[in-house]
């Protein structure tokens, strides 16, 4: 059942021998790459920093709940279980967060359960906007972003919507 | 970006003076200490992600990876030069793979190739943070589906056309959307 646990060793097998083949120095090669991975973090982590505390803070003071239930009717209309509702606002800051929620909604409601496979596809077909967007531009003075994250909302509240009414059938 | 941190931020911390003044510092610094681990457990992926693409731009096989590509890649991002759309196709490709950690320094690479110093995103700019926000993995969620498994679930599996149709129809909305501002706002 499990043939994508061998791709990615394929992939980069194939990589090497085909380097090998062509007689690339892969040693240098790879410690070049691997050097900027520590200026990538640095970079990075004042911005993912900030955005973790602003999520922390969210969740702890109750605002996300208050907020979630707030908007559940809304979510209602659209199809989306209220129990999603706090899933779906943590989703675009912070991957970790959001799957200890879908694993909180695991434990409460059964994985099997609607919500349940609803919050997975959720999960699994969107990804984290607000963490994306300042890791991305962490390294460039870019401050307007424009329409990129309005239209990534829309498309990722759309994506929910369609999960929770595609789940319906499988 | 700075205006809803800034909300945000000032609404929870009134929020949590209020209802529990004594522990609103030791959220703040849970929450660095857990971006501070975070990046100890992303370093190691991006160190091997980044050193294989090391290889793999040497070989020249990111160059032959971004001319395969490039019908796709200059739909989507206009015209780029040639070390722009390498990295854009790496990106594009371990998104498809659902190698997080092997888009995320390819999209770096792309945006830093694409930046002028300026401080508006450009169209290719914003989008590729829309395509890696909305998420293009056509290979099935593992993390979630041995999520699922852990919590005993009998059918795991059911998930992957919900997610993978929830993926591809937004993808394409988003694209579209992306042409259409473009055109918009150009004039």
């Amino acid at each position: 059942m499990n043939i994508e646990v061998y791709i990615l060793p394929a992939l980069i097998l194939a990589l090497l021998i085909y380097s090998f083949i062509k007689k690339i120095p892969t040693y240098t090669s790879f410690a070049e790459g691997a050097k900027a991975a520590l200026k990538l973090c640095a970079d990075v982590f004042p911005y993912i920093a900030a955005i973790f505390i602003c999520v922390q803070l969210f969740k702890a003071s109750g605002l996300s709940k208050w907020l979630s239930e707030a908007l559940a009717p809304v979510f209602n209309l659209m199809g989306i279980p209220p129990e999603l509702c706090e899933l779906i606002l943590i989703r675009p800051f912070s991957g970790n967060a959001s799957l200890a929620l879908l694993s909180e909604i695991y434990k409460t409601y059964g994985a099997d359960s609607y919500v349940a496979r609803c919050g997975s596809a959720i999960v699994g077909s969107s990804d984290t906007i607000f963490y994306i967007t300042a890791v991305y531009f962490a390294g460039t003075k870019v401050k307007k972003f424009r329409y990129a994250i309005p239209v990534a909302l829309l498309a990722n509240l759309f994506s929910a919507i369609l999960a929770c009414l595609i789940v319906r059938f499988f | 970006m700075n205006k809803i941190w800034t909300i945000v931020s000032i609404a929870s911390i009134a929020i949590l003076m209020y209802i529990d003044p004594d522990n609103v510092l030791a959220h703040m610094n849970n929450a660095a200490a857990g971006t501070v681990s975070l990046m100890i457990r992303l370093l190691p992926l991006y160190a091997v992600w980044m050193g294989m693409m090391g290889i793999a731009e040497r070989s020249g096989l990111t160059e032959k990876l971004a001319r395969l590509l490039k019908p796709f890649i200059k739909f989507l991002f206009g015209e780029v030069d040639e070390k722009t759309s390498r990295y854009l196709s790496v990106n594009m490709s371990a998104n498809i793979l659902g190698i997080g950690s092997a888009a995320t320094p390819a999209g770096i690479s792309a945006i830093t190739c694409m930046d002028r110093g300026g401080e508006v995103a450009t169209d290719a700019m914003i989008m590729l943070t829309v395509i890696n926000s909305v998420g293009i993995q056509l290979i099935p969620p593992t993390t979630i589906i041995s999520l699922r498994q852990a919590f005993g679930s009998a059918a795991p599996f059911d998930i992957i056309i919900p997610t993978l149709v929830a993926t591809v129809i937004p993808f394409i909305f988003a694209v579209m959307a992306v042409k259409i501002l473009q055109a918009k706002v150009k004039r």
